[in-house]
């Protein structure tokens, strides 16, 4: 007995809007196993975003209607959780840890140098996509710290020159 | 459907293979930390040298044992010989070990960290020898590292699911008898005592009850409880069986954190052997006792780890935080009788069955019983995570396990335990005669702080108290999840005082508008809020000299506050061409007078310093 089976009542049912028909159907196929009722959206997030490196807006209406709630409520979830984006990753993700061992070794100093070389700020990327920056949270490799990890590699403990230089390489387009 | 006894016995069969190997194993840890370091290239490299000379050997990953400091690890137990432990055995190092160690015969010593266990070996030293081994008491950490954390038959072989036999066989309230007898409280940061916390659900009515595993895992600088999951996963998840049956629950919920996919992976694993051996699901060891339960996995939000945003997480919403009570017990999951508790404290309760509460009880002090979890981490030589009894002096994980600072540097502080908690200065830690702060609930609540989850950061003097405030504040007003005003609009206000402080902006009265203001959070609606302001007010409490320093002569001493300082050349050096090259704003020019450094473009990121430490020099912004 979840979402679905509680709130059904309190919100009248939600039409379902056009969105590109390819891609609602594979997000349809993705989640055809979810159930409603069951403590499920999260699962339906983490499969679409595994499958497509994000959830489309444009899901959100059919996300609704699939766990019979409103698009509001769809969409506040995914805007709460930091780990659900909602815009396609960019070419290369360079994934810095705002964690305190990093912080303390530090971290500022790599963050400042890697925006300035890569030119655009945390949790943005370049215009052309090629390359991002994303804030994470400690997950506990702190003997690697202060650390970066770029498309889920590891690179630490990093000096600042380091850091610059690896930032430099993927700007032009190496992939370090 | 089979007996434990059976069970046993078939699982003892599959870990003889393991204590008595006809040719040698080789243990690889495999936790997220070794993997980070090197581990999945260690493991490509030997499986590829193994092959390459033909040398005949069992690999089995395990998990981590806990020393992080010297990721990558890797055992090598040869037939009738000792478990040798190597360290820092990065895959550029694997042809020489297969070759000395598994082609030659030898031991290759200047790898070696220790032999684990029994047996001596010439010229290298006994694990339980090292520093970073003193004074711990690995119950929870007795597995990790030692068994396949992917085979069932590994833990049951070493007496897992035998606390759970031994449960069924108790009546409800037995059991939670013995986890009360036991003195366990919850690992989670309330320090909440176990048993009664069972027996509210107990008492509750209604057919439906959840037990819930909290393992998110939020506090940045904590790792204790991926370590456990990633490396003993079926600890868990019997603590949580038993718990069902000791309060009537029918099903569980593990709550894991996103940033934690490895453990998300073994806890799934672990859930489906159980269910496979007749653990999980109808009638588990032929007890008549029901109860299966789920992973769900997290999306990045700390407030999840709050026990009723977790529960609002698993009901599909946004993971808000809700005013207790009602307390889960009353209403939790789907607004049935809930019980949530941390994954350090299910993973005891197998101990306390198994071995009975009297056992449980023989460690740790009068007031707190049983072993802690640490992970230590930050400014020490020795990263990782360790297990102690519970009143240990934080001096002894600090200085001697971790083995301190780096060379040249003093202890400043000790941030224990996450955002929420606070930071305990240099000066309660080392205490002349006598063994200072000691790992316990009471001596925290004493200053106004918490332990917390088990997080241990080390702090030296080449850190700043401002900035460390800031991070913090800045994290809990990045995690708020703006309910309520006092706490989104209180977090905001207290970042914002904070960066003005440390852009040289600070004020007089900021003092007492900070105190004004972690008065007024003691009123948000969760503790998230209400515990916001502890670092700050440790801030004033035990580094005001430091925080009137920058508001009123702006100066930053550790020269870390990016406001406060500037950089200069102070000599002109050979090392300055690097230096501008590296440069990422191009803010060293060169004119007539030599190289200096344009402030205009300078973003203080102290590259030049690092390639030119004699040309680059560090100044007040705000001279006296
Ligand atoms: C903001 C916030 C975050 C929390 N995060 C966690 C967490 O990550 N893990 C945890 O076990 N408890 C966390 N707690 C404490 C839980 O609310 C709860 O007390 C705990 O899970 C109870 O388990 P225990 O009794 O076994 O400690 C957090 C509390 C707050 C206020
Ligand atoms: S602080 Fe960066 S990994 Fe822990």
């Amino acid at each position: 007995m979840g979402l679905g089976a509680r709130h059904a009542s309190r919100y009248s049912p939600v039409e379902l809007l056009e969105g590109d028909p390819h891609l609602i159907a594979r997000i349809k196929d993705l989640i055809a196993d979810l159930t409603s009722d069951h403590a499920d959206l999260l699962v339906a997030f983490h499969r679409v975003q595994a499958e497509m490196g994000y959830v489309p807006r444009e899901a959100v209406p059919f996300l609704a209607a699939r766990f019979k709630t409103t698009p509001a409520m769809i969409f506040g979830a995914i805007s709460f959780y930091s780990e659900v984006h909602t815009e396609p990753p960019p070419g290369t993700v360079v994934e810095w840890c705002s964690g305190p061992a990093c912080l303390l070794k530090g971290s500022m100093n790599i963050r400042r140098a890697i925006e300035a070389v890569i030119g655009c700020g945390m949790n943005e990327s370049t215009p052309d996509n090629a390359v991002g920056l994303r804030l994470v949270q400690c997950d506990g490799t702190c003997h690697l710290a202060p650390l970066v990890r770029v498309e889920h590699r590891y690179v630490g403990p990093l000096t600042v020159s380091d850091a610059i230089k690896l930032a430099r390489d993927l700007k032009e387009g190496k992939k370090a | 459907m089979a007996t434990y006894q059976e069970l046993r016995a078939a699982a003892e069969e599959a870990w003889r293979a393991v204590v008595q190997p006809q040719r040698p194993l080789i243990r690889v840890a495999s936790g997220t930390c070794s993997r980070a370091a090197g581990g999945e290239g260690t493991l490509a490299a030997l499986r590829g040298e193994l092959a390459a000379r033909g040398v005949e050997a069992d690999v089995m990953e395990v998990g981590c044992p806990g020393l992080c400091f010297a990721d990558p690890l890797l055992e090598v137990q040869k037939p009738g010989g000792p478990r040798m432990l190597y360290g820092h055995l990065t895959a550029d190092k694997l042809p020489r070990l297969v070759e000395e160690v598994l082609a030659k015969g030898g031991n290759a010593p200047d790898l070696a960290l220790g032999v684990v266990a029994e047996g001596t070996v010439e010229g290298i030293p006994a694990l339980d020898s090292l520093e970073w081994m003193q004074g711990q008491e690995r119950r929870l950490l007795a597995n990790c590292g030692v068994i396949d954390p992917e085979s069932i038959d590994h833990y049951v072989a070493r007496g897992g699911y035998e606390g759970l036999a031994k449960a069924l066989q108790m009546s409800d309230e037995e059991v939670i008898k013995e986890v009360l007898d036991s003195g366990l409280w919850g690992r989670g940061g309330a320090a909440f005592p176990t048993g009664r916390k069972w027996d509210f659900l107990r008492q509750a009515r209604g057919p439906t009850k959840y037990m819930v595993c909290n393992a998110d895992e939020g506090d940045p600088g904590s790792f204790v409880n991926r370590n456990l999951m990633e490396g003993d996963p079926h600890g868990i998840v019997e603590g949580m069986i038993i718990g069902g049956y000791a309060t009537g629950a029918s099903y569980g919920y593990i709550y894991i954190r996103d940033e934690y996919p490895l453990a998300v992976e073994r806890m799934q694993k672990a859930l489906e052997q159980a269910r496979e051996k007749g653990l999980l699901g109808e009638d588990i060891l032929a007890s008549g006792f029901s109860y299966d339960m789920e992973v769900v996995r997290g999306a990045g939000s700390y407030v999840c780890g709050e026990e009723t945003g977790l529960i609002a997480s698993i009901e599909d919403i946004r993971g808000m935080p809700k005013i207790r009570p009602p307390y889960p017990a009353q209403a939790g999951v789907f607004g049935k009788p809930t019980n949530v508790n941390n994954v350090e404290s299910y993973a005891n309760v197998p101990l306390v069955l198994r071995h009975g509460a009297g056992w449980y009880a023989s460690v740790g002090t009068e007031n707190d019983k049983g072993t802690k979890m640490f992970s230590l981490s930050g400014h020490v030589q020795r990263v990782g995570v360790l297990e102690v009894p519970l009143g240990t002096p934080m001096r002894d994980l600090v200085l001697g396990n971790g083995g301190g600072v780096p060379e040249g540097r003093h202890l400043k502080a000790v941030q224990p335990g996450g955002p929420l908690s606070g930071v305990i200065p240099a000066s309660d830690v080392i205490v002349s005669g006598d063994v200072g702060i000691r790992l316990e609930p009471q001596p925290f609540k004493d200053r106004g702080m918490f332990m917390g989850s088990g997080g241990l950061v080390v702090m030296d003097d080449s850190s700043c108290v401002i900035d460390l405030a800031i991070y913090f504040e800045w994290f809990a007003e990045d995690e708020s999840c703006g309910r309520c005003t006092t706490c989104f609009a209180g977090t905001r206000r207290l970042l914002e005082i904070l960066r003005r402080i440390s852009n040289g902006e600070g004020r007089p009265e900021d003092v007492e508008i900070m105190n004004l203001l972690a008065d007024t959070m003691r009123y948000a609606n969760c503790v998230h809020g209400q515990a916001a302001p502890t670092v700050v007010m440790a801030t004033l409490s035990f580094f005001r000299d430091e925080l009137m320093e920058h508001i009123e002569e702006k100066r930053c001493r550790a020269k870390v506050c990016r406001g406060l300082v500037r950089y200069e050349v102070a000599s002109q050096t050979d090392a300055l061409p690097a230096a501008t090259d590296i440069c990422p704003t191009a803010a060293i020019v060169r004119d007539n007078g030599g190289y200096r450094v344009e402030q205009s473009l300078c973003i203080r990121c102290n590259a030049c310093k690092e390639l030119a430490p004699e040309a680059i020099e560090v100044v007040d912004a705000f001279p006296a």
